[in-house]
C-alpha cells in the first residue's frame, strides 16, 4: 500500500500541507469559503517538530495491526484486508474517543463535522485522501518533500 | 479441529477473526446466552439515549458469521465445563464437545444485596435487554435513581438525562469515578454534570427499595429516603465463572489465564471480562473489564488456539468517557497509593483543564485527561513501553507536547506492534 | 517543569516562569514553543506577498519556482523584504527623534510647562552645529530655532542630514561619493516603500545601498536627533548609580511600571512620581511611597539621567507582572507584546496606553499631551496609588535579584572621566588602544529573544570580549542584562575583566562594562567613533578602528536598522541568528562580505555568543595590525585563558 513519507531534510514546516487537508476536507473545498464554515475542518495531518529540529506532517500510518481498531467500540475503524488501508465509518463512529486514547502516534483527532445539516462528533484520521489520485497534502508540499510511495519505492527515492 | 468459543461479543468475535484468518477450514461453533448476533455493548447507552437503532448496534457485518463459517448458537446458556470428556453442556441439556475451548463469557452486574432489589423497575445495565427494557419504562418519563458512580452508572444516567428524566446517582464513596480516576478529575466531572442537571448524592448507599411491586424509590443508609421509578444499579460486575466451577480450571476473581491466555487446564482458553490476566505495568493478576482488554485477548487467545505462539502483553486500564461535550481520559495508574511514585498536574480551572501524570521510577504509569485530550494515545504508548521519560518529563504536560518530542523514546525495534514511521522505518511504537 | 533553566540565566525571571507554569500562565517562551516549528521560507526570506500575483515562495532546494511570478529572483524578494525591515525600524526610531524635536519646540515656545530646557551647554553646541546664532538670545529663542531646523530635517526633500557631516571626513566623502548620505529623515523611509513596490528595482544591490542610506538617516538622523535633544530637554546624563532586576519592586510601596521608548513620557513621571500630594495619597492608601521602575529603552533613559531602578528587559515585560506585585504598568510605543493585556488581566495590574499611536483593544487609554504632560502623569500615578489597596498580599511574589549598577556613560561623559580631572580627552582611551592595554572596542546591544536564552548571548559574549581587554559599551536590553549580571560595576573588573582592562578601569574608576543608554543612543557610540578617530593615532575613519559591534539576541525590525547604519559606518557587525537572508545567497554574501570592500564595514551570523566574540576579536585584532599597532599587552594572559574557553 502506497503510504505519505517525507524527506525530512526539506521540511520547512510552512503548514502547506495542513491547509491543503483542512480544505479537502472542508464541505466548499475552496479556502476561502473553508475559513468560514461551522464547524470548521480540521486537518487529519499535523506538523511537528522533534528534539533536533527536525519538522515534518505527522499522520495515520495505517499500523499493521491498529490499536485504535481494538479499541472501537462501534467498530467503525476497519482495515481494508486488500489495500492495508484503515479508515473510519464516519457514520458509525459515536465519538467515544478511545482510539484517541490507544494510538500511539496520536494522529486521531476529536472534532466535529457536518453530516448532512448535522453535527456530529466523530474521530478523524489521514485516509490517505482514497478519493484522489494522489493525497492532498503531497501534492500541495511546496519543496517536494512529501511522498506518496509503497515503502520500497520510497527506500530507493531516499537513497 | 472443532473450535468452541462461549461468548459473543468482543472477544468471541475477535478471537474468531484471528483463528480464520490462519485457520480457514476448521469447524468454528460460537455459543452465546444472549438472542443477539455480536453486537457492541458498549452502544447500549447510546440505544437507551435514542440516537442508535437496534440495528445500527452490530459489532461486524450481518453476514459476519456465515462468511466466516461459524454455526451460532444463541440464547444457550452454558453451565458446565467437562474437561475429562472435552465437552460443555448448557442449560437447556446440550453437550457440545470441543478440541479447543475459549471462555468468553464476560461478567454480570454485580447485585446490592439488598431487600426490594428484586421488584419490577430494578435493573442492570449490561444486555441490550437491559436497555430495552428501560427504554420502555423511561418512555412514561419520571424519575431515575442510579446506584453507583462508575462507568455503567453514569453513562445510563447520562442517556437518560438526555431523554429527558430526572436523574439522581447515588454513590457510597466521596466522588464518583472512585474507581476510573482520580480525585480532582472526578469531582470536576461531578461538578460539570451537577452544572448540567444531574443529581449527585455522595456518601450514602441504599439499603432497602421500597414499592409494592414496583418499585417506588428507595431508603439509604442514612435514613433518608428517596424516590424513583427506574432504578438502575451500577455497582461493578462478577465474572460469569460459574460454569467453571468444579470442573478444575483454577478460578479466583475470574477465570484465570497465563501471558498465552490458556487456564491451567490444556485446550481451555480464557479471554475480555471473565479472563483474570497480568496488568502490564505492575505484572499482578488483575480483571481489566474493558472493551479493548477484551478485544485484544480475543485475538491472542484465538491465535493462541490455532497453535501459533503469541504473548498477550498485559492489560492496561484505559478509559475514556465524555458527558455534555466534556471529554475524560484515563490510563494506567492514576490514584498515587504510596511513596515511589511521583506527581505532575496542569489545572486550568477556568477553562476547565486538567491533565497529570504519574511516575514511578521515571516512568510514566499513569494519565488523567480531563477536556484536553489530542495525543491522549502517546502518552499511553509511553505507559506501555515503560520506557524512561527522565529527559522529557518536564514538557509531558505542556500545550505543544506531541509525537515528535518523544520520538526517539517510541520509535525502537523492540515493542509490541509494527508500523512504518513517517520516514520509511519499520517502528515497533508500543 | 517546563525548563525554566534553558529559558533564562537569569534567576529572578526562572523564578517567575516557574511561577508563569504552575499558575498556567501562558508566556512569550510557551508562545515560541507552540509556533515551532517556525516556516521555513520565512526565515530564508523567500516568501514574498507584496503584490496580489502572489503570495511567492521560492523553493530553496531548487526544485519549485525559483522566481515568484513577476520573475522576481530570491534575490530581490529577500533585499525587498530586508529593506521594508530596515524601514520599520529607521521609521520607529525617528518617529521618536520627531516627537523629542517636537517636545522641545513646545517646551521653547512656553507651550508645554512641565519640559525644561536642562542642558544649555549642550543647546549652545547643537545651535552652533545647525548655524543658529547664540549672541543675545535667550535660550528658549536658540532652543525654539533648533528644534524648528531639526523638524524641518524630517521632511527635508534635498540636501545632507546636518548630523551626518559630524562623521570623519574620509568617511562623509565614501557616502557622499557612494550617494548615500541620506537627504532627508523621512524621504529615505518613504523611497524603500516605493523601491519595494511590485515592480520597481530588483537589483538587490541597488535595493541594499538605498537600504544603507536609510539606516544612516536613522542613525546620523532620526535617533540621534532623539539622542542630542533629549540631552538638551533632559539634561545629559553623568555616571550615576542604579539597581536592576525585579527586585527592585517593593512590597510596601506602589509599583509604577513605565514600559516604551520615548522620555518625553517617561521623564515627565519621574518628576510626578516625587509630588508630595501623590506621596501623601499614597500614604493614606497604605503604601510606604511611590516606586518608579522601567522596562525597556524608556527604563534605560530614566536610568541614565535620574538613576530610576531597571525592573527588567524585553523578555521580563510580562514577568514584571507575574510578580503580583504591579499596580499600573503604563506603555507608549515600541516592544510592547499585546500578551500585557491578558497577563495584567490575571492580576490587580492596570495597564494603560499613553500613546495615539499605540493602543491596545480594551485597555484603558489616557493620552499623553505635552501641553499636560505634567498633570496627566499624575493622573495615571494616581490610578496606580488607588489601586495599591487591591494588591492581593498573598499573590505577591518578588524575587530577591537586585543588582547594582553604573550607568550614564555619554560621548562626552565617559571623556570627561577618562580624561582625568583636567579636561575632558580621548587621550587617554586612544593611547590605552594605541600602547595595547586594551585591544579595542566592542559594543554590545539589542533585545532578547525566547530563540536564544534569555540574557545568555548577551553575557556570554560580554564576558568573553572583557576577558581579551576589550572595552564594551552597551545599550538597551543588552545594557540591562549586563546590569542584572553584575557586570555594570567596576568590581566587575576585577572578576571578569583581562590585566589590560582591569587596570584602565581601576585606574579610572569605571566598570568594564559602560552603559551608553538606550537604543537610539546607540547614536552615541557613533559620535563616540568620530571622537575617537579625530583624537588621532588610530586612524582616518571609523572602519579602521579596532572596534566591533554585536545584536546577540535581536528580535526587533529596529535592530536590523541599527545594524545597517553601523555596517555603513564601517563597523564589523554580528548578529546572532541569521537576518532572514539566506534564502539568497547573493544577499548573504553582500552583506557578510562585500560591503566591506564598499563601506569598510560588513555583517557576520554567528548564534554562539562566544564564537561570535572571537570573530569579533580577530577583527579588532586585524585593525590593529593594519594600524600597526604594538601587540596587546597582556596577550599571554588573554590567549591562555581564551584557550581554555575554546577547548
Amino acid at each position: 500500500m502506497k503510504r505519505i513519507f517525507i524527506d525530512i531534510d526539506k521540511c520547512l514546516g510552512c503548514r502547506s500541507c495542513e491547509l491543503a487537508c483542512a480544505v479537502e476536507y472542508s464541505v466548499s473545498k475552496d479556502l476561502l469559503k473553508a475559513i468560514q464554515e461551522d464547524p470548521l475542518p480540521k486537518p487529519r495531518t499535523d506538523v511537528q517538530q522533534d528534539a533536533k529540529r527536525g519538522s515534518f506532517p505527522l499522520q495515520c500510518r495505517h499500523c499493521e495491526e491498529p490499536y485504535c481498531i481494538d479499541a472501537c467500540i462501534s467498530g467503525a475503524i476497519g482495515k481494508d484486508p486488500e489495500t492495508g488501508l484503515v479508515v473510519s465509518n464516519e457514520e458509525k463512529c459515536v465519538g467515544c474517543w478511545m482510539c484517541v486514547m490507544v494510538c500511539p502516534w496520536g494522529v486521531i483527532r476529536p472534532a466535529q463535522v457536518s453530516i448532512g445539516d448535522k453535527k456530529k462528533k466523530v474521530a478523524l484520521s489521514c485516509d490517505l485522501c482514497r478519493d484522489r489520485e494522489t493525497p492532498a497534502c503531497v501534492e500541495a508540499c511546496p519543496t517536494g518533500c512529501l511522498y506518496f510511495q509503497e515503502v520500497e519505492e520510497f527506500k530507493k527515492t531516499k537513497a | 479441529m472443532h473450535y468452541v468459543i462461549i461468548g459473543n461479543c468482543a472477544a468471541g468475535i475477535n478471537a474468531v477473526e484471528a483463528i480464520r484468518d490462519i485457520d480457514k477450514k476448521s469447524e468454528i461453533t460460537v455459543i452465546s446466552e444472549e438472542n443477539y448476533p455480536g453486537y457492541c455493548r458498549c452502544l447500549i447507552s447510546e440505544y437507551l439515549a435514542g440516537e442508535r437503532e437496534e440495528n445500527q448496534l452490530l459489532y461486524r457485518e450481518e453476514d459476519f458469521y456465515e462468511k466466516n463459517n461459524v454455526s451460532l448458537s444463541l440464547g444457550e446458556k452454558v453451565v458446565q465445563v467437562e474437561p475429562k470428556s472435552k465437552r460443555i453442556v448448557t442449560k437447556s441439556g446440550k453437550k457440545i464437545s470441543y478440541d479447543r475451548l475459549l471462555i468468553a463469557t464476560g461478567a454480570r452486574p454485580k447485585g446490592l444485596g439488598i431487600p426490594g432489589e428484586d421488584k419490577e423497575g430494578v435493573f442492570g445495565f449490561r444486555t441490550l435487554d437491559d436497555a430495552k427494557k428501560i427504554k420502555e419504562l423511561a418512555e412514561n418519563r419520571g424519575k431515575v435513581l442510579v446506584f453507583g458512580g462508575g462507568l455503567i452508572g453514569l453513562k445510563a444516567s447520562y442517556a437518560l438525562k438526555k431523554r429527558g428524566l430526572d436523574v439522581e446517582v447515588i454513590v457510597k464513596s466521596p466522588r464518583i469515578l472512585s474507581q476510573v480516576t482520580d480525585e480532582r478529575a472526578a469531582q470536576m466531572m461531578g461538578s460539570w454534570l451537577i452544572e448540567n442537571g444531574i443529581d449527585i448524592r455522595t456518601g450514602s448507599a441504599p439499603i432497602d427499595i421500597l414499592g409494592d411491586k414496583r418499585a417506588k424509590g428507595a431508603r439509604l443508609d442514612n435514613g433518608e429516603k428517596v424516590t424513583g421509578d427506574i432504578v438502575i444499579i451500577g455497582k461493578g460486575v462478577v465474572c460469569n465463572k460459574e460454569l467453571a466451577e468444579d470442573s478444575g480450571i483454577r478460578i479466583h476473581w475470574g477465570i484465570i489465564a497465563n501471558d498465552y491466555l490458556e487456564t491451567n487446564l490444556s485446550d481451555i482458553y480464557a479471554a475480555g471480562d471473565v479472563a483474570e490476566t497480568k496488568d502490564i505495568i505492575l505484572g499482578e493478576k488483575t480483571t481489566n473489564a474493558l472493551w479493548t482488554a477484551a478485544t485484544e485477548q480475543g485475538k491472542v487467545a484465538g491465535e493462541n488456539m490455532t497453535g501459533r505462539k503469541r504473548i498477550y502483553p498485559g492489560s492496561l486500564a484505559a478509559n475514556s468517557i465524555e458527558f455534555f461535550d466534556l471529554p475524560l481520559i484515563s490510563v494506567g495508574h492514576v490514584r498515587v497509593r504510596d511513596n515511589g511514585y511521583e506527581e505532575f498536574f496542569r489545572l486550568n480551572e477556568q477553562d476547565c483543564i486538567y491533565k497529570k501524570l504519574v511516575i514511578k521510577e521515571n516512568r510514566l504509569v499513569g494519565v488523567v485527561l480531563l477536556n484536553a485530550i489530542e495525543n491522549a494515545g502517546v502518552y499511553t504508548a509511553l505507559i506501555r513501553r515503560g520506557v524512561d521519560i527522565s529527559k522529557v518529563k518536564d514538557i509531558l504536560l505542556e500545550n505543544y507536547f506531541d509525537y515528535a518530542l518523544v520520538k526517539d523514546l517510541l520509535e525502537k525495534k523492540e515493542g509490541f506492534r509494527e508500523s512504518i514511521s513517517i520516514t520509511g522505518d519499520v517502528v515497533k511504537t508500543a | 517543569m517546563a525548563r525554566t533553566k534553558e529559558r533564562s540565566i537569569d534567576p529572578a525571571a526562572q523564578k517567575m516562569l516557574k511561577r508563569a507554569n504552575e499558575e498556567d500562565i501562558m508566556t512569550t517562551w510557551d508562545r515560541y514553543e507552540a509556533m515551532q516549528p517556525q516556516c521555513g521560507f520565512g526565515e530564508l526570506g523567500i516568501c514574498c506577498r507584496i503584490c496580489n500575483m502572489g503570495p511567492c515562495r521560492i523553493d530553496p532546494f531548487g526544485e519549485g519556482p525559483q522566481t515568484g511570478v513577476c520573475g522576481a529572483s530570491a534575490d530581490t524578494i529577500v533585499a525587498r523584504n530586508l529593506a521594508r525591515m530596515i524601514a520599520a525600524g529607521a521609521a520607529a526610531h525617528s518617529d521618536h527623534g520627531r516627537d523629542v524635536a517636537h517636545a522641545l519646540l513646545m517646551a521653547a515656545q512656553g507651550k508645554a510647562k512641565a519640559y525644561q530646557i536642562k542642558d544649555e551647554e549642550k543647546l549652545k553646541v547643537l545651535a552652533i552645529e545647525y548655524g543658529i546664532k547664540l549672541e543675545g538670545r535667550k535660550k528658549e529663542e536658540i532652543a525654539e530655532e533648533l528644534a524648528e531646523k531639526v523638524l524641518s530635517e524630517f521632511g527635508q526633500q534635498h540636501g545632507e542630514l546636518r548630523m551626518a557631516l559630524r562623521a570623519p571626513k574620509k568617511r562623509v566623502e565614501l557616502w557622499r561619493k557612494l550617494g548615500i548620505l541620506p537627504r532627508g529623515v523621512d524621504r529615505e523611509i518613504v523611497e524603500i516603500m516605493h523601491r519595494t513596490h511590485m515592480g520597481v528595482g530588483n537589483d538587490y544591490r541597488n535595493i541594499l545601498m538605498h537600504g544603507l542610506r536609510t539606516a544612516l538617516s536613522d542613525g546620523w538622523g532620526g535617533s540621534m536627533i532623539a539622542t542630542e535633544l533629549s540631552d538638551v530637554l533632559f539634561g545629559s546624563p553623568r555616571p550615576i548609580r542604579g539597581t536592576s532586576n525585579l527586585g527592585v519592586l517593593r512590597e510596601d510601596e506602589v509599583n509604577v511600571v513605565v514600559h516604551g521608548h520615548e522620555p518625553t513620557l517617561s521623564d515627565v513621571v519621574v518628576a510626578a512620581s516625587q509630588d508630595p500630594e501623590l506621596l501623601e495619597l499614597a500614604r493614606k492608601n497604605g503604601a510606604k511611597g511611590i516606586n518608579l521602575a522601567g522596562i525597556c529603552c524608556t527604563s534605560n533613559e530614566i536610568l541614565m539621567r535620574h538613576g530610576i531602578p531597571v525592573a527588567g528587559n524585553f523578555l521580563q515585560q510580562e514577568l514584571a507582572l507575574i510578580t503580583g506585585a504591579v499596580e499600573v504598568m503604563m506603555v507608549d510605543v515600541q516592544c510592547l507584546m499585546p500578551a500585557l493585556a491578558d497577563t495584567a488581566g490575571c492580576f490587580h495590574t492596570k495597564l494603560i496606553t499613553t500613546s495615539p499611536k499605540c493602543k491596545f483593544p480594551q485597555v484603558t487609554h489616557i493620552q499623553f499631551e505635552e501641553d499636560k504632560a505634567y498633570q496627566i502623569a499624575k493622573e495615571i500615578l494616581k490610578l496606580a496609588v488607588e489601586n495599591f489597596p487591591n494588591r492581593k498580599k498573598n499573590k505577591v511574589q518578588i524575587p530577591r535579584e537586585e543588582e547594582n549598577l553604573v550607568a550614564g556613560f555619554t560621548a562626552e561623559s565617559v571623556f570627561n572621566f577618562l580624561g582625568g580631572r583636567f579636561r575632558a580627552t580621548y587621550r587617554p582611551l586612544n593611547d590605552a588602544i594605541i600602547t595595547g592595554r586594551l585591544r579595542g572596542a566592542a559594543g554590545v546591544v539589542g533585545c532578547n529573544n525566547p530563540n536564544i536564552c534569555h540574557d545568555y548571548g548577551h553575557i556570554e559574549m560580554t564576558k568573553e570580549l572583557i576577558k581579551n581587554d576589550v572595552l564594551v559599551v552597551a545599550t538597551g536590553c543588552s545594557a540591562i542584562a549586563s546590569a542584572k549580571a553584575g557586570l555594570l560595576q567596576p568590581e566587575a573588573a576585577l572578576k571578569y575583566a583581562g590585566k589590560g582592562l582591569q587596570e584602565i578601569c581601576e585606574t579610572v574608576g569605571i566598570p568594564p562594562v559602560l552603559h551608553v543608554g538606550s537604543c537610539v543612543d546607540n547614536s552615541r557610540i557613533l559620535v563616540t567613533l568620530t571622537n575617537v578617530v579625530n583624537e588621532g593615532g588610530l586612524g582616518e575613519d571609523i572602519s579602521d578602528l579596532p572596534a566591533a559591534g554585536a545584536a546577540p539576541e535581536w528580535m526587533s525590525e529596529k535592530a536590523i536598522s541599527i545594524g545597517f547604519y553601523f555596517v555603513a559606518s564601517g563597523v564589523f557587525t554580528i548578529f546572532g541568528t541569521p537576518q532572514p537572508v539566506l534564502g539568497s545567497k547573493n544577499v548573504t554574501r553582500f552583506m557578510c562580505e562585500e560591503l566591506e570592500d564598499i563601506v569598510g564595514g560588513k555583517y557576520a551570523f554567528e548564534p554562539d555568543p562566544i564564537k561570535a566574540a572571537h570573530l569579533m576579536i580577530d577583527h579588532i585584532n586585524k585593525k590593529r595590525q593594519a594600524l600597526k599597532l604594538k601587540p596587546v599587552m597582556y596577550e599571554e594572559v588573554a590567549k591562555k585563558e581564551g584557550e581554555l574557553v575554546k577547548a
